[in-house]
């Protein structure tokens, strides 16, 4: 008897997500962002395949600082090693370290703001003050300071977690300096959230608090969190690149950034060896701006005075 | 009808909400004063009763619901619950007992359900979170039954819709669903019907008043609409700024107002037929005060045509008009 209700109720589910992702990718932005996001994914996925394996100073098979030819695509850099081979390899290093940072940064800004915006009182000025300070505190500073204490406790070629310390622990600092911006945001919507009638609902009918956070407040933070895990992304990717162009990327699982710095110091600014600084300087900004577009692309089509649900 | 034990009793509740005055009342030490919202409220309801509590908007009625079911606390008086304080019980795990026995319908259907939940999970979620069910079948025949019993059949197409696939009036036995689910003994309703169709008002008052006989279910039934208090209520307590101006039975209020407020409210309500009994009092004039600034003496006295002397000064008790029949008026004996 309920055969055709479930059925009903199972299209109409399907018909608003159609709706989402027909409103998401009729944006413009999201498309191109979209694009450029596979074709890094795809990098990222399977370096080995496209450039063959990470090249170091022993297995070079180029001049020092060529110029792009047919060979050696991107160049080469200061000890021959293939420019396009490092890019590649590197994709995946900054993703990787952008999207664990990121994932650190919304589960702790959410779990932050959705307290203090939920319970209020003292805990909400404490759990503020904290993010105040974190919100000012410099990710540069921080990684200088943190990165010593764990490369002595840890020696440099111990891992954590599969990552070596560098990058480990260039993925907490980064988690740890931009989760304040998410934790904001999170707590002035479980503010609204949390005076709506059907949160009161829960009460009455006994629902800890514990249960209401998780059961009706965070599904409806949804869309904020999307929309702003999205740019999160994109300024980890920013202050990845920043750390390991100020030299505390590992030059041993080079990063975009790590590939900077490096090209920097091998003076291939003044050289002129462009191919070497532009190459991983064009990946880290497309790849930025690609999440922008598309976090942007997503707040546009959750705002609200676009949502079908109310 | 009603039974002599009350199943819940209010004595001289009051909510006050604090007012924060401005950085400079505070430096000059003026005080800040309160909005109140609520101020000595004295009512019982009786098991299997269902008591109507009416009032304009600004009345304090909700606030008094919000109180008995636990939303907002009391800032003085008692609330007693079958004799027991349950003034100052907080925690979702303490209240979990008074829970089981005291559900609240709500006024905006629309509001009340979680958007992201489907019918059986807004049912369900009062089984599962006041531990009233032991496993998944049971859980099942609880929500199916509670649907029913709201007037949703078969029970089973509804539930995995989604609150914004029902017309108001489903989503209205939804709630009560909700409320039913746990089978209260008390349930406060808070303007039920006042967002539904009138011709799905008097189905869903039906739900209500078929739980009472069914289940013996006491009812506080909180409205603006003296003649809907009349159809369903046992007794009608008038409420005027935060405290009862009458409470009688609901013949009593309805044919018999003795407070000047109670005879205006009446006179307001719109009628088909001519009535010859109508009162010769004027309208109500102007609106009702703020409660943060309650006037002195009887607080009705500003808008009562019949206003004298003695009502800008003293505040006037509840007197005794008849058997179960309390009036706060100078003027009633």
């Amino acid at each position: 008897m309920s055969e055709n209700t479930v059925q009903y109720s199972k299209r109409s589910r399907e018909r608003a997500i159609k709706d989402f992702l027909r409103q998401f990718l009729g944006h413009g932005g999201a498309q191109l962002g979209i694009v450029c996001l596979i074709f890094f994914f795809v990098l990222a996925a399977v370096p080995n395949i496209l450039v063959g394996p990470l090249q170091t100073a022993i297995n070079a098979t180029g001049d020092f600082l060529a110029p792009p030819s047919s060979q050696h695509l991107l160049g080469t850099d200061e000890v021959g090693r293939d420019v396009l081979n490092l890019v590649v390899h590197g994709a995946r290093i900054s993703l990787t370290i952008a999207l664990l940072a990121t994932v650190i940064s919304l589960i702790v800004g959410t779990t932050v703001g959705m307290t203090s915006g939920y319970f209020g009182g003292w805990v909400d000025v404490w759990l503020m003050r904290i993010t105040d300070f974190f919100f000012v505190m410099p990710s540069f500073v921080l990684a200088l300071v943190i990165t010593p204490v764990v490369l002595e406790v840890m020696g440099r070629g111990g891992d954590i977690l599969g990552f070596r310390p560098s990058l480990f622990v260039i993925i907490v600092v980064i988690g740890m300096t931009s989760w304040a911006f998410v934790a904001r945001i999170v707590r002035s919507q479980t503010l609204s959230l949390k005076e709506r009638t059907f949160v009161d609902r829960a009460r009455v009918v006994g629902s800890s608090d514990f249960s209401i956070m998780v059961q009706h407040i965070l599904p409806n933070l949804v869309p904020q969190i999307a929309a702003n895990g999205a740019l999160v992304v994109s300024g980890a990717i920013y202050i990845e690149t920043s750390l390991s162009f100020l030299g505390l990327g590992d030059p041993l699982q080079p990063s975009w950034g790590t590939l900077l710095s490096l090209a920097q110091r091998a003076g291939a600014a003044s050289a002129g060896a462009w191919w070497y600084l532009g190459a991983p300087g064009l990946c880290a900004l497309t790849v930025a701006l690609s999440f922008v577009l598309i976090g942007n692309a997503l707040d546009d089509t959750f705002n609200p005075r676009r949502r079908v649900i109310p | 009808m009603p039974d002599t034990a009350d199943i819940l009793r209010l004595e001289s509740l009051q909510v006050h909400f604090p007012i924060r005055g401005g950085f400079f009342d505070r430096v000059l030490g003026r005080p800040a004063g309160a909005v109140r919202a609520v101020d000595g409220i004295d009512l019982n309801v009786g098991q299997g009763e269902i008591v109507a509590l009416v009032g304009e908007s600004g009345s304090g009625k909700t606030t008094v619901g919000r109180v008995i079911t636990k939303l907002a606390q009391p800032t003085g008086g008692r609330l007693l619950f079958e004799g027991r304080d349950m003034t100052s019980e907080r925690g979702s795990s303490t209240l979990r007992p008074y829970r089981r026995r005291v559900q609240m319908i709500f006024q905006d259907a629309y509001q009340a359900l979680n958007p992201r939940h489907t019918v059986f999970d807004i049912v369900a979620e009062p089984l599962r979170s006041l531990r009233l069910v032991e496993n998944h079948s049971q859980l099942t025949e609880r929500v199916s039954e509670a649907l029913a019993a709201a007037g949703l059949n078969p029970s089973g197409d509804f539930f995995p819709r989604f609150p914004h696939e029902l017309s108001g009036g489903q989503r209205q036995r939804v709630v009560i669903a909700g409320a039913l689910a746990v089978k209260p003994e008390l349930i406060v309703a808070d303007e039920p019907v006042s967002m539904l169709d009138v011709s799905i008002r008097a189905q869903i008052l039906q739900v209500l008043v078929d739980l009472r006989d069914k289940h013996h279910m006491a009812l506080l039934f909180i409205t603006h609409d003296l003649p809907l208090a009349w159809l369903i209520a046992d007794r009608i307590a008038v409420l005027y700024l935060g405290r009862l101006v009458e409470i009688g039975t609901a013949d009593q209020i309805t044919f018999n107002p003795r407070h000047p407020y109670t005879v205006a409210l009446r006179n307001a309500t719109p009628q088909i037929r001519g009535d010859a009994d109508r009162s010769k009092l004027p309208a109500l004039q102007g609106e009702v005060p703020s409660a943060a600034r309650v006037p002195k003496g009887c607080r009705f006295h500003p808008r009562c045509p019949l206003a004298f002397d003695r009502c800008k000064e003293e505040e006037p008790p509840a007197l005794e008009v008849g058997p179960q029949h309390m009036s706060a008026c100078w003027l009633t004996k």
